[in-house]
């Protein structure tokens, strides 16, 4: 455990860099499905991406090398310095619900745009306009 | 409480009264609104209103009251609001939504009342709108179709003209700091100097009332459109409000002479001179004599304007002296309009003629309107032109302006003579073998305001008293009247009142002739019976000597007839509109479309962000 | 009496779980609880609304953490007015809509009515919240909520308009967590006193960059122009209810949010010209485009965008009286789009022809309504002596103020086109030819008390607005004073 400790201090830079790399390249994977696949299951699928890249970027942000869990435990009281920012963690937990209700609803509605209309293409679902 | 407040409570409970009453009973409705007015006409007059009113509201206070000035036009609006209200109930009786029709008219009057006792600039925007929004509802009353253009136009006009006020009015407070016109006017609001925007947006606003060219689009239709009844007070009254607001910007300009607003006057004498000779023009060609009225209406307010704009004594002199006149004949001429449509079905001029018989006491009205508007001595419409003619000349030298309101008012003669003939004189046809006279109801308003017409003929004096001191009210040193001897700087003295009397007899002499004369038995031929002299004649044509009944004058003055505002209007509204439907092809209804809307301006605020947020 | 704002949100959500098994003892109860829970509310408002004019400011603490760690309901004069206003409109669209789709199955109504009450709810929350990640919340309750109902009818186009709205108002959220990452990680807080007391200390490029995304993602919200594609289909597909509560409430919140990021947490220049300028790109667009519309709804709705647009040109202005005169005219779009959407679901239901057309001739069959649609429309366009003048003047007033001539010349020639559009659709009801002559559906009771409510409001404030300047004027300080905002809420440290 110490070993990967030890490679996790090394290439720390290298590791945040990837973290946040991931996380923009997670949204502008999401935007990309979003403004440019013409399938609506796609296109929700692109919304989730987005959802998780910011999600990571919550994560990232909140990180501090060699920190514990936010929590505070007798005899533990200093730990606060070396905690884990907790708000970014309570945050991301609730965009994740709400992420999730929204996926659920944009699937449900997806499946009612196909009944109604015959295609999941979204350049032929345009019966309201001007 | 104070006594204005009083009556435009009592209109408004009026108005609402009428609208409500409409639906117990229809027969009620006309004669509710004219109790209304006339409750609150009467109570106007029998009580003192020396008090100003005022009122806070949000902030602002409103200020209303009298002067001699206010006073001289309200008289206009209510006495010409009784007498047409009073034409109203037969006029209307049996058309659909009676209680729409009284509201909005004692609503409309309610208006006027109050743009006239505004003594501040916040209420006299209130009142103006409501004046508007009102009268469009009478307009469109007719029917459908005509909203889309006439009722339409109507509004659109009166829109730019009120919110070209109301840039106006704000601006004002911003200089001034304040809403009050008698303040306002003591810092020079009106003055031209600083902020000549000011008095040309809100002169903007009551010309387009006052339907000066080019603005003037809306009021032909709009005239000849609404029910007749409401058309003698809109184009009686109501264009008043035009010409009062004018006189309230130009007056301190005329009294204190300040440099500035020389040119503007000009402008807006020339557009007057421009509108009667116009409007004259197109008066001639007209087939419908409602047209026709509402053509004419548009040239006499031209007069009006070249009065007011001379900035004479005489001018504004004559100026409010039309504007009386205009009231009483014109309110008369569309009455006759509305009687002869109520009784013989059209006012189309090739459809009908030789009613003289049949409506002896509408000709009669329209034989003293029609000689009063053509200026033509003993009758009041006279004077007037007398007045302006000789402010003209004697005072502000403009010459040329003479040449054209004489040009105008000489064609005015052709038109007068059209309507008289075309509807009254002439073979009578089968069609109107059962037409009636009009009902009391509306005869009597009709003979008060063709009386109006003579009286003031022989008795100028009656009009010149209180537009004396209406101008003294606002700054003109004081003037010079005799109740019925006009004269002249060169010293010459006419008494009026004993060519009055003169000419009456004669007439009544003639009319008592012509009279017995036409008792003896004729056989009558329509003039849709003409042989046709060779030529052949298709079923349904109409050989009317009505048709193309100034001809040879049309094809002299032909390009005049190519100049057709109300296109360049149109077009311009049809274009903007054009663009209007293709620019909103920008919401195509693609929502893959609209995400990147969002994430392009992301992008380009992004881009932007040193030029946008500093 | 002293009541918590948290009952604003509490009631709702306890209400929302209780339906469901409401329902089985009472089969009604879906719903009657919502009215009983929009009327506790708009009985709090008032409550509310007395207690902060008196104290100033009532800063309510969750959980027992005090601010700036804790979660804090802020009620100001400012958002206690919005918050009683979005109250009393949500109730009252309630009333309108109590006796809507009673000849459904009982299911499809209870999810109505628990989706209308959470909405309504959510907007009181984005209003009082004094936290950036609550408001966050906030919005997506509301957005989830909305994006339901603009689907609710199967037959139609909702899903469409629903879908199309989902995917705008996610991008709207990525945005808006975006924005609260950048304000975190430079101030550490999200507490909106604490974060504009820290804000100060932000490096330039790092606020701009949180500026724009919040201005994208409420700017959608707000309806603002190019991020408005969605509204009018979602307007025009929801039920007429819900329609005018985007118009009344949902709106109104969006535009709280924008305003109270903008004038509370940043400093920057700029922002006001944005608002003046963007503002007048989204009333003349929404404008013109209403003005060539078939349907009667979705002119509505683009209506609305437009008086949106010149709720934000009044706070780019930002002088006290234009903010003044933009809560007036937020007051006034609620209450009058609101009867506006209402009288036209009447002849839309009547006419069984969502296009203009439909209203040919309809004052024969429903004259209240029509008198009602009339009223509305003129007060909209701002004629005196309705309601919508006072707030279209004091805007004006404040615009010449800072000597904006081509704004006010602008703004009244946009009004001309409304003008042109509102008077088209009155002269159809009036004075179109009647084409059939069905059996009217007549206005239920509850429908025609919530109507003629709303009208006598427009009437009496327009008569006399010193009913509301008093409020309105308490308001408009308050958004303005921000530093006495922050002191109030951490000086109780």
């Amino acid at each position: 455990m110490t070993e990967f400790n030890d490679l996790f201090i090394k290439y720390k830079d290298l590791i945040t860099i990837a973290v946040y790399g991931t996380a923009i390249m997670l949204i502008l994977i999401g935007l990309y499905a979003v403004l440019l696949k013409k399938h609506l299951v796609k296109i929700v699928i692109g919304l989730s991406i987005i959802d998780a890249g910011v999600h990571l970027l919550f994560v990232a942000v909140g990180y501090i090398q060699n920190g514990t869990a936010p929590i505070f435990s007798p005899g533990n009281e200093h730990a606060a310095s070396k905690m884990v920012d907790p708000v970014p963690q309570a945050l991301v937990l609730t965009a994740i619900v709400i992420g999730f209700a929204v996926t659920a609803l944009a699937l449900s509605l997806v499946i009612r745009l196909y009944k109604h209309h015959h295609t999941a293409n979204i350049d032929q679902i345009k019966s309201l306009k001007w | 409480m104070n006594s204005l407040a009083i009556i435009l409570g009592v209109l408004f409970t009026g108005s609402i009264l009428t609208f409500s009453i409409d639906t117990f009973n229809r027969k009620l409705t006309g004669w509710t609104a004219f109790a209304t007015l006339l409750i609150a006409t009467i109570y106007f007059y029998t009580t003192g209103n020396d008090a100003d009113f005022s009122l806070q509201i949000g902030g602002i206070t409103l200020k209303w009251g009298l002067s001699a000035f206010r006073l001289f036009f309200i008289n206009i609006v209510l006495i010409l609001g009784v007498l047409a209200l009073l034409y109203s109930i037969g006029y209307m009786k049996g058309k659909a939504r009676l209680g729409y029709f009284y509201a909005s008219f004692v609503m409309t009057i309610l208006g006027m009342f109050g743009v006239v006792i505004s003594k501040d600039f916040v209420s006299l925007f209130i009142f103006w709108e409501i004046m508007t929004w009102s009268s469009f509802l009478l307009i469109i009353y007719n029917a459908y179709y005509k909203i889309k253009t006439e009722g339409l136009k109507y509004m659109v006009f009166s829109a730019i003209g009120a919110y070209a006020m109301l840039t106006a009015i704000v601006f004002i407070y911003h200089f001034y700091g304040t809403f009050d016109i008698a303040e306002a006017m003591q810092k020079g609001v009106f003055s031209f100097e600083n902020h000549a925007f000011i008095p040309i947006f809100l002169a903007l606003g009551f010309a387009i009332k006052a339907a000066v060219m080019p603005f003037h689009v809306w009021a032909p239709s709009g005239y000849a459109n609404s029910p007749m009844s409401f058309t003698s007070v809109f184009s009686g009254a109501m264009s008043k409000m035009g010409v009062f607001g004018l006189l309230l910007i130009f007056a301190t300009y005329y009294t204190s002479h300040t440099p500035g607003a020389y040119v503007f006057t000009q402008i807006l004498a020339w557009m007057g001179g421009i509108t009667a000779v116009m409007g004259t023009i197109y008066a001639l060609i007209q087939n419908d004599a409602k047209k026709l009225l509402a053509y004419s209406s548009i040239a006499q307010l031209g007069y009006i304007v070249v009065a007011l704009s001379t900035g004479t004594k005489l001018g504004v002199m004559a100026a409010l002296f039309l504007a009386v006149l205009h009231a009483a004949f014109k309110g008369a001429l569309f009455m006759v309009a509305g009687a002869v449509e109520k009784q013989a079905g059209t006012t189309d001029m090739t459809k009908i003629s030789g009613l003289i018989r049949k409506m002896p006491w509408t000709f009669f009205v329209a034989l003293v309107s029609v000689i009063s508007l053509a200026g033509v001595p003993p009758l009041g419409g006279f004077i007037g032109k007398w007045l302006l003619y000789e402010a003209l000349i004697t005072e502000s030298h403009n010459y040329f302006l003479v040449i054209v309101i004489f040009f105008s008012s000489t064609a005015a003669f052709l038109y007068a003579y059209r309507f008289l003939f075309g509807l009254f004189l002439g073979q009578e046809e089968k069609e109107t073998e059962n037409v009636k006279e009009a009902p009391l109801t509306m005869l009597v308003p009709m003979i008060v305001l063709a009386l109006v017409s003579i009286i003031t003929g022989a008795m100028p004096g009656l009009i010149f008293k209180p537009a004396a001191v209406a101008m003294r009210d606002i700054g003109f040193s004081s003037m010079d009247w005799q109740m019925s001897t006009l004269s002249n700087v060169w010293g010459n003295n006419v008494d009026v009142s004993l060519i009055g009397a003169f000419i009456g007899i004669v007439f009544v002499l003639i009319f008592a002739f012509l009279t017995l004369k036409g008792r003896k038995t004729t056989r009558k031929v329509g003039t849709k019976e003409i042989s046709s002299s060779g030529e052949l004649w298709k079923e349904g044509e109409n050989w009317t000597f009505q048709q193309d009944f100034f001809k040879p004058f049309e094809r002299a003055a032909s390009p005049l007839y190519k100049l057709k505002m109300n296109k360049i209007w149109e077009d311009l509204g049809n274009a903007l509109e054009a663009f209007f439907n293709f620019f909103r092809r920008i919401y195509t209804g693609n929502g893959q479309t609209y995400a990147m809307y969002v994430v392009g301006f992301l992008v380009l605020l992004i881009l932007f962000r040193d030029y946008i947020f500093k | 009496m002293v009541i918590s704002p948290v009952h604003y949100i509490v009631a709702p959500l306890l209400a929302a779980f209780a339906i469901p098994l409401l329902t089985k003892l009472y089969k009604d109860a879906a719903r009657v609880v919502p009215g009983i829970v929009l009327f506790y509310n708009v009985i709090i408002s008032f409550v509310l609304m007395q207690q902060v004019s008196q104290t100033g400011m009532i800063s309510e603490v969750l959980a027992g953490w005090r601010p700036p760690w804790g979660i804090n309901l802020v009620l100001t004069p400012f958002t206690a007015f919005l918050a009683t206003m979005i109250s009393v409109l949500g109730f009252i669209i309630w009333l309108y809509g109590f006796r809507f789709k009673r000849t459904l199955k009982g299911g499809v109504v209870k999810h109505y009515e628990i989706l209308q009450m959470m909405m309504v709810a959510g907007s009181i929350g984005v209003i009082i919240t004094g936290d950036l990640f609550n408001m966050f919340v906030f919005i997506e309750i509301v957005g989830i909520t909305a994006y339901s109902l603009t689907a609710f009818y199967r037959e139609r186009n909702g899903a469409e308009a629903g879908f199309k709205y989902l995917l705008i108002g996610s991008l709207a959220s990525t945005f808006l967590l975006l924005a609260i990452l950048i304000i975190y990680t430079q101030t550490g807080t999200l507490n909106m006193a604490q974060i504009a007391e820290r804000m100060a200390f932000v490096p330039h490029t790092m606020k701009v960059t949180a500026l724009i995304f919040f201005l994208i993602a409420l700017g959608i919200e707000a309806e603002m122009f190019p991020l408005n594609a969605w509204a009018p289909d979602a307007y025009e597909q929801a039920p007429s209810p819900t329609s005018a509560t985007f118009a009344a409430v949902v709106s109104i919140a969006g535009v709280y949010a924008l305003v109270r990021v903008l004038f509370t947490l940043f400093d920057v220049s700029g922002v006001h010209n944005y608002l003046i300028v963007m503002g007048f790109v989204t009333m003349l667009v929404a404008e013109i485009t209403a003005i060539a519309q078939k349907n009667l709804k979705r002119m509505l709705a683009y209506s609305s965008i437009g008086q949106v647009g010149l709720v934000l040109i009044a706070f780019g202005i930002g002088s006290k009286l234009a903010v003044f005169g933009a809560i007036f005219l937020m007051l006034n779009h609620a209450v009058i789009k609101s009867l506006l959407f209402m009288t036209g679901s009447y002849f839309i239901y009547n006419a069984d022809d969502k296009r203009l057309i439909g209203l040919n001739g309809m004052h024969k069959q429903l004259p209240y309504v029509s008198a009602l649609f009339s009223l509305a429309a003129f007060a909209i366009v701002g004629f005196p002596p309705f309601s919508g003048f006072w707030s279209k003047f004091y805007i004006l007033i404040s615009a010449s103020d800072q000597k904006m001539m081509y704004l006010i010349i602008g703004i009244l020639l946009v009004t001309i086109i409304e003008l042109v559009y509102y008077l088209r659709a009155v002269g159809r009801i009036y004075f179109a030819k009647e084409e059939m002559e069905d059996v009217a559906h007549r206005p239920s009771v509850n429908a025609l008390v919530a109507m003629s409510l709303l009208a006598l409001f427009i009437i009496v404030v327009g008569v006399y607005p010193d009913i509301v300047t008093g409020y309105l004027n308490d308001a408009a300080s308050a958004l303005l004073d921000k530093a006495h905002y922050i002191q109030q809420i951490l000086g109780s440290k």
